[in-house]
């Protein structure tokens, strides 16, 4: 099945956030079909948290509509969506190991109880964490926290995974194997993925699309299509073309001098 | 210029030589604390002789309670009385702490009477409570769960504003169920504060139950106090006063010191 020919996961229609007389978004149209692993890129401030609170379910839109799986969200009838969420920081209850982490976040899903021990050994073995089944998670490293975190929004069966920024505190090592074993999680589990970031290089790397947002408040700038095959090497001269290719084309609407797009690079 | 003199730095000193150290000085320091009571006691029974009794006839007196059977039976009705008071105040200033912690309107509502029923002095409690439901045990229940009761409200909700609320949104993503949110995540955010409001609670129990016993009842430790000090026998009431304040330290500190290992073993 290609692409296009998938059904669409999450479509966002004319969405718009304000808060008061102040918009964050300004207006955003979007599909996001299974299986997609789609980068969000925008720079600091231009209302990319407001989306998400938007289509993560916390919060209702001023304007548009927001569907999921043909579903349209903050109506009367409407049910909050199923998803996951990697939130910036792990967001774990220290006080439970890791298997009370995810087995209260599969007690609120429609998995059947029995199936809860399997389904979080597969998991965990899945992520490489399989040994800290049982430990607090004041003891794991932070990059063992947040592949605890990647397995919550994994478990629940969700319709899609937001992912916040989900590397950007962890040390370079550890964010490099993370990001590597990302791409092939989500392929071998076909998850959808909206994944936000700041690093245009990273986005390049697990993309398969790219929604370029202006400054705030946010419009899609572009939906571009990243040129490449996977598997990907991180270090590739084609992911720095890319790259390249992209802040060419933000430098105006981000307002980027020659330095900032040095930095941004 | 003055000769200067080289010396090499100190060794770098391992963490269990440095865990002894702190260890001996904190013992060191409670001993000199307690030889400086002693010696103030000493010097107090000497000046205001007789109302300030010496040591060793304290400690004799002491003896004499500990294998009485009246001290024992006034000790067990205090302490039923305390821990009725403690476990009342603790309970209803926990609910109401995490419901205006939780709730605008009832903080809105809660936050004038909490004022001053924080502002209120604690005999003023007492008196009403007796002068409205008489000396029995009920005034003394009364009095001193509305006294401490506000304390452990405003202790749990200045722990329930300041709790993670990125945990909230997280349960609120994943749609945990409401009992789930508070018994998983909220309250266990507020174990320290529990268990903080529950020492308070505890301490200002005991110390209120000996006031009401004094002022108001026939029988219990402070009744023995009171009756006591109406004879003058001053020796009876230091040593009655000191054995019942070693067992609420020691109480306070047992029980609760393992309540507080249990809950938060998680941070070990």
């Amino acid at each position: 099945m290609t692409q296009e020919t998938r059904p669409s996961i999450l479509k966002c229609e004319d969405l718009g956030v304000s808060y008061g007389a102040v918009p964050a978004v300004g207006r955003l149209d979007f599909d996001i079909r299974k299986g997609e692993f789609v980068a969000i890129l925008g720079p600091s401030g231009c209302g990319k948290s407001s989306m998400l609170n938007v289509i993560s379910g916390l919060r209702a839109p001023t304007r548009g509509r927001v569907h999921v799986k043909d579903q349209e969200l903050f109506t009367p009838a409407s049910k909050p969506p199923r998803l996951g969420y990697v939130f910036q920081s792990h967001r774990l209850l220290p006080w439970r190991t890791v298997r009370q982490n995810l087995e209260i976040a599969l007690a609120a899903s429609e998995v059947p109880r029995r199936d809860w021990e399997a389904r979080i050994d597969e998991i965990l073995s899945i992520l490489h964490i399989a040994q800290f089944k049982d430990a607090w998670p004041m003891r794991l490293s932070g990059g063992q926290r947040q592949r605890v975190s990647i397995a919550r929004a994994l478990l629940v069966d969700p319709a899609y995974i937001l992912m916040d920024e989900p590397l950007s505190t962890l040390d370079e090592v550890t964010a490099r194997s993370l990001r590597q074993e990302l791409t092939g999680i989500c392929q071998r589990t076909d998850a959808t993925v909206v994944f936000v970031t700041h690093s245009i290089r990273e986005a390049v790397y697990l993309a398969d699309r790219i929604l370029i947002l202006t400054r705030g408040p946010a419009e899609i700038f572009e939906d571009y299509t990243v040129p490449l095959e996977r598997p990907r090497d991180y270090d590739d001269a084609r992911i720095s073309e890319v790259e390249a290719d992209i802040v060419r084309r933000v430098q105006a609407p981000w307002g980027l001098s020659v330095e900032k797009e040095k930095a941004v690079a | 210029m003055p000769e200067m003199t080289l010396k090499s730095p100190p060794l770098p000193r391992g963490l269990l030589a440095r865990s002894v150290d702190l260890g001996t000085s904190r013992i060191s320091a409670a001993a000199v604390a307690l030889i400086s009571i002693l010696i103030i006691w000493h010097a107090g029974s000497i000046v205001f002789r007789p109302w300030i009794p010496t040591i060793p006839s304290t400690f004799v007196e002491m003896g004499y309670d500990l294998t009485s059977r009246a001290f024992w039976g006034d000790f067990a009705l205090t302490m039923g009385r305390v821990l009725a008071a403690f476990a009342a105040a603790s309970i209803a200033g926990a609910v109401i702490g995490v419901l205006i912690g939780l709730n605008e309107k009832a903080e809105a509502f809660f936050q004038p009477l909490l004022a001053l029923a924080l502002a209120v002095p604690d005999p003023v409690y007492i008196i009403f409570a007796i002068l409205a439901v008489g000396t029995g045990e009920l005034a003394g229940f009364i009095a001193l769960t509305v006294a401490v009761a506000p304390f452990v409200t405003n202790i749990v909700r200045s722990n329930v504003h300041a709790r993670d609320t990125d945990l909230d949104e997280m349960a609120q993503v994943y749609h945990l169920p409401r009992g789930v949110r508070l018994a998983a995540v909220l309250f266990p955010q507020l174990v320290p504060a529990f268990l903080t409001a529950m020492r308070f609670s505890f301490a200002l129990s005991w110390k209120l139950v000996v006031v009401v016993e004094a002022l108001g009842q026939p029988d219990g430790i402070g009744a023995a106090i009171f009756n006591s000090f109406r004879l003058l026998r001053m020796r009876e009431v230091a040593a009655t006063a000191i054995i019942f304040i070693i067992a609420m330290q020691l109480l306070e500190r047992g029980v609760l010191g393992r309540v507080e290992k249990k809950f938060l073993r998680w941070r070990d």
